[in-house]
């Protein structure tokens, strides 16, 4: 229960510092000092104060999309494994279960965004439901692979790599990350898919259909996108640390990494440009090849070389 | 079985009295017909579900049809349940939608009639075990859904459409006949509790039947190549007709592939295959599809499609199960296909009412002209969206719950033994996740499209909520859907026990008694989910209150002049996905350029044909034409030549009768 609570406060409350890990990172690459790496979480409050401007054309889809939306993050992140290694739901399938219920948070979002009835937020709308039918396959083929190499159904599976496939755990580990790593950057809306900090209209994907959201409803969307964000980074994480190891151990290691990966975002976002938008798809279909990668090894350490 | 030949008495009863009585009483004397011969006939059909007792009973019809096995045995049973309980709605939702038909010379009684026929004839269909009988009521199903469809006949595109239907059924008929003939030339008998001991499972014998009624059923149900006739015929139909049809109907066909699939035992690996492909083709076409239309109906027809393939999914999934002596793929692949049987009859239903009660008050179908519909339409809005996320498979609705066992069944079927098999499933998985998120796309197309936004074209000052009489049957629906999304165990349990009839009773319970305490623990975190929600609300209203909020029009970047056609639309919403796979698309373009020096008329309209009708059955129309008209020197109507004719069949076949018969 103490542990689960645990888990429970560091999903909720390490994404603020996840960002602002993130910002301090570009800050210096920038040559700029930045700022606190607490500011997000004073900006979350900060809107928590907020009154708020609500457009006339909607209805009650836009009023409760935010809610809903963090609801279903949150229930999601309890698939997951999370900083002491164990998920607090721990069901066969869970990969399944994970991605519907988040699909959950995105059908609000994306009929929100239309119930505005803007000229912009459902061009965000349509890209973010575009994106997600090529990202969902390569998740549940890498997932599905793993879990048939691991013969675990549970999320699990994915701390089990080394023990089932040995030297080529590595590789498929790599791949996993790799997979994993670009998913982030999609769902997460980060650099070079989308800039969280563009000031086109134009050339945004998430911080388009959101343009209507003020106030509180504003600061909700943000944490459950850190949320969300976070929840793949933990499963990242994952892959990295061994299911042996103690709780304390694993959060150790855990939010060691969760740092390292934001750091290692902050310097692609400080290093790249988003791309074009028609060369979004290219690098999401490279996710698509890393997870049929996963797959032709899983298959030939199952079935080939004797 | 007296119960159920009661029923029918009552639905056939219930037709023959909408003839006569006043056209103001035709629909409610349907309803109520149909209202007490459901609850008769969900006596013995919940009473075999839950005993595993078949009944049945021997009947004789006439020395043409000779005795009738009127049989209700664990598939059907579950079967009966769908169809009543569904036909019923649909009827109770006919009263509101008839209403504006009412007095304007429309042929109601032919409709209520053949309303109750096409009920009765489902009915038939899942429960007579004799060949002859079944295909007599297999058409008479055809034949009355088909006046269902041409209600409003003086439509040109209606009766079109009807007619298209019309053909693809009887093309379905050949090969189900087929595959009866060659049942019943190899076991010498008609009824169908004698094929299964004489089909040698395997055989080539066995493939070959199992493919003739896999056509013939997969026309009826609309797998991909043999969907032309569905989004050519459920637009044409009137809503309830429509939800009917795709709700109920076409599972006939399901029905048949599955009863079918009890004929030959075991199925071989090259058909089972056969059936995963073609099912993960109609899945991923049918929402392909769906995503390219504007026409509210046709996207939910060519919803159906996919959905049928979800359904074929499982099905191939528990068939790949058997023909690797897999016994937990198999249940879990026929639990989610029949499970998904009931699913998708139940938000397709919802989905089309809510549709038709859009229609009746906007009257158009084009999801481009409404817009804003929630703000008049609220219990109908709320309805859409709520099956759009059931049909989306988004937890906690009942739409998860039969992809879910599909998934279970496909994931725990991949340490199998055989490397082509872990690849197809590999695969099939990754096509199920696409099908579901391109759903997504769709429905939050549809439904932000429609009920959200501003209004686009229909204005919406004469737009009212529709009857409480229709928006009862979907209250019903929609409180369904949730209902076995919440409770999936209890559902589960049902459609495990047809599923018993594939898989040797026992011999799945172990992992189905692990699903169904998983599921019991998932419906008790789908309860947490909801405190978690409402807590989260109540901390949002707690944190609000006190903050001011200001009305103020949609941003628009700075431009506060926006008027309603500068919105996102339908055809822009679906544009970047279409445009990445613009090669399985064929665009028709029809453009009327500005000319002159004062242009007058100028317009642009895009829309996107089906390349399976494009590329496939037009040019095999077109041959077919042309090979035809080479007989039009013999069909030249001269009565004189028809008798020599007759004269030259005559004498061959008495010189064959001669040569051969000696």
């Amino acid at each position: 229960m103490a542990i689960n609570l645990f888990n429970i406060l560091i999903l909720l409350f390490a994404p603020f510092l996840m960002i602002g890990v993130i910002k301090k990172t570009k800050a210096f690459w920038a040559g700029r000092k930045g700022v606190s790496i607490w500011q997000p979480l004073w900006d979350f409050v900060r809107l928590m104060k907020k009154g708020a401007v609500i457009s006339e054309t909607t209805s009650w889809v836009f009023r409760y999309t935010p809610v809903i939306g963090l609801g279903a993050v949150i229930f999601a992140a309890m698939f997951v494994p999370l900083a002491t290694g164990r998920a607090i739901i721990n069901l066969p399938f869970a990969f399944v279960i994970f991605s519907y219920v988040l699909g959950l948070g995105k059908f609000f979002s994306l009929i929100s965004a239309l119930d505005t009835g803007s000229s912009f937020e459902g061009m965000g709308a349509s890209r973010e439901a575009c994106f997600s039918t090529i990202v969902e396959p390569a998740f549940f083929i890498a997932l599905a692979s793993i879990a048939a190499l691991t013969q675990n159904y549970s999320f699990e599976s994915i701390k089990l790599i080394l023990q089932n496939a040995g030297g080529y755990g590595y590789i498929i580990i790599a791949l996993a990350a790799v997979t994993l790593f670009i998913m982030l950057l999609i769902e997460g809306c980060r650099v070079p898919v989308d800039d969280p900090t563009t000031h086109l209209e134009l050339t945004m994907i998430h911080e388009v259909m959101i343009l209507d959201n003020s106030g509180i409803d504003l600061g909700l969307i943000t944490w459950s996108a850190g949320i969300k964000m976070f929840i793949f980074e933990a499963l990242v994480a994952n892959l990295l640390i061994p299911l042996s190891w103690v709780w304390w151990q694993s959060a150790l290691a855990f939010l060691a990494i969760i740092f390292i990966l934001a750091v290692i975002i902050g310097i692609v976002e400080s290093s790249m440009a988003r791309f074009r938008m028609t060369h979004v798809f290219e690098f999401i279909f490279l996710m698509s090849i890393t997870a049929l990668l996963i797959l032709a090894l899983v298959t030939y350490r199952i079935y080939g070389g004797g | 079985m007296g119960i159920y030949f009661l029923s029918l008495g009552l639905l056939l009863l219930g037709a023959l009295l909408s003839i006569v009585v006043s056209e103001k009483w035709k629909i409610k004397v349907c309803t109520i017909s149909s209202l007490l011969s459901t609850g008769l006939l969900l006596l013995p059909a919940l009473a075999v579900l839950f005993t595993g007792m078949e009944i049945g009973q021997l009947v004789y019809m006439s020395p043409v049809v000779g005795y009738v096995d009127f049989r209700i045995d664990l598939l059907s049973a579950f079967f009966l349940v769908v169809i009543s309980v569904m036909s019923f709605l649909g009827v109770l939702y006919a009263n509101g939608y008839m209403k504006p038909y009412l007095g304007k010379g429309m042929n109601i009684s032919s409709h209520c009639f053949f309303l109750m026929m096409l009920i009765a004839s489902m009915i038939m269909v899942v429960t007579v075990q004799s060949a002859i009988f079944f295909l007599i009521v297999w058409e008479i199903m055809s034949l009355s859904s088909f006046f269902l469809v041409i209600f409003e006949g003086e439509k040109k595109e209606v009766l079109n459409a009807g007619i298209k239907y019309l053909v693809y059924m009887h093309l379905s008929m050949i090969f189900i006949m087929a595959a009866f003939v060659m049942l019943d030339a190899h076991s010498g008998s008609l009824r169908f509790a004698s094929f299964a001991p004489h089909v040698q499972p395997g055989s080539l014998y066995a493939n070959i039947v199992f493919m003739l009624a896999f056509t013939g059923f997969g026309i009826k149900a609309g797998f991909v190549p043999f969907h032309n006739w569905l989004p050519d015929a459920h637009p044409a139909a009137p809503s309830h007709v429509s939800g009917i049809m795709s709700g109920v109907m076409i599972k006939t066909g399901i029905y048949g592939i599955l009863r079918f699939l009890l004929f030959i035992g075991t199925p071989s690996k090259l058909i089972s295959y056969i059936v995963l492909a073609v099912a993960v083709v109609s899945a991923l076409y049918g929402v392909l599809y769906a995503i390219t239309q504007h026409d509210i109906k046709r996207l939910l027809a060519y919803h159906s499609i996919e959905n049928i393939g979800i359904i074929g999914i499982g099905i191939g999934i528990g068939m790949l199960g058997l023909a690797y002596n897999n016994h937990i793929v198999a249940v879990f692949g026929f639990v989610g296909a029949i499970l998904h049987v009931l699913n998708h009859s139940i938000f397709k239903e919802l989905l089309f009412f809510a549709a038709g009660s859009a229609y009746l008050k906007t009257h158009t179908r084009n999801i481009e002209l409404m817009g804003g519909l929630i703000k008049k339409m609220p219990y109908t809005a709320l309805l859409f969206i709520i099956g759009s996320v059931a049909i989306c498979g988004i937890p906690p609705f009942n739409g998860f719950v039969s992809e879910f066992l599909i998934y279970a069944g496909m994931i725990q079927g991949v340490p199998s033994s055989s490397m082509s098999l872990f690849i197809v499933l590999i695969l099939s998985i990754a096509a199920l996740a696409m099908v579901g998120t391109m759903a997504m796309l769709c429905f939050t197309k549809a439904s932000g499209i429609m009920f959200l936004g501003n209004p686009r074209g229909v204005e919406l000052e004469n737009v009212t909520e529709a009857p409480r009489v229709m928006i009862a049957p979907m209250t019903i629906l929609a409180f369904l859907a949730f209902f076995i999304g919440m409770f999936p165990q209890y559902f589960i349990m049902i459609a495990m026990v047809p599923a018993t009839m594939y898989t040797d009773g026992l011999r799945g319970v172990g992992p189905l008694a692990s699903v169904y305490n998983m599921t019991g623990e998932l419906s008790y975190y789908f309860f947490m989910f909801f405190i978690l929600l409402a807590v989260l609300l109540g901390v949002r209203k707690l944190i609000g209150i006190g903050k001011n909020e200001t009305k103020h029009v949609t941003w628009g970047c700075g431009y506060d002049r926006a008027n309603n056609h500068m919105q996102y639309t339908a055809s822009s919403y679906a544009d970047l996905f279409i445009s990445t796979l613009r090669p399985l698309f064929k665009r028709v373009s029809h453009i009327k350029k500005p000319k002159d020096l004062f242009p007058e008329e100028a317009y642009y309209e895009q829309e996107i044909e089906d390349i399976e009708e494009a590329y496939i059955v037009k040019p095999l129309i077109s041959w077919d034409e042309k090979f035809l008209t080479k007989f039009e020197r013999i069909q030249n109507g001269n009565i004189q030549q028809y008798i020599l004719f007759g004269l030259i069949f005559l004498i061959l076949a008495i010189i064959g009768m001669v040569y051969f018969g000696g």
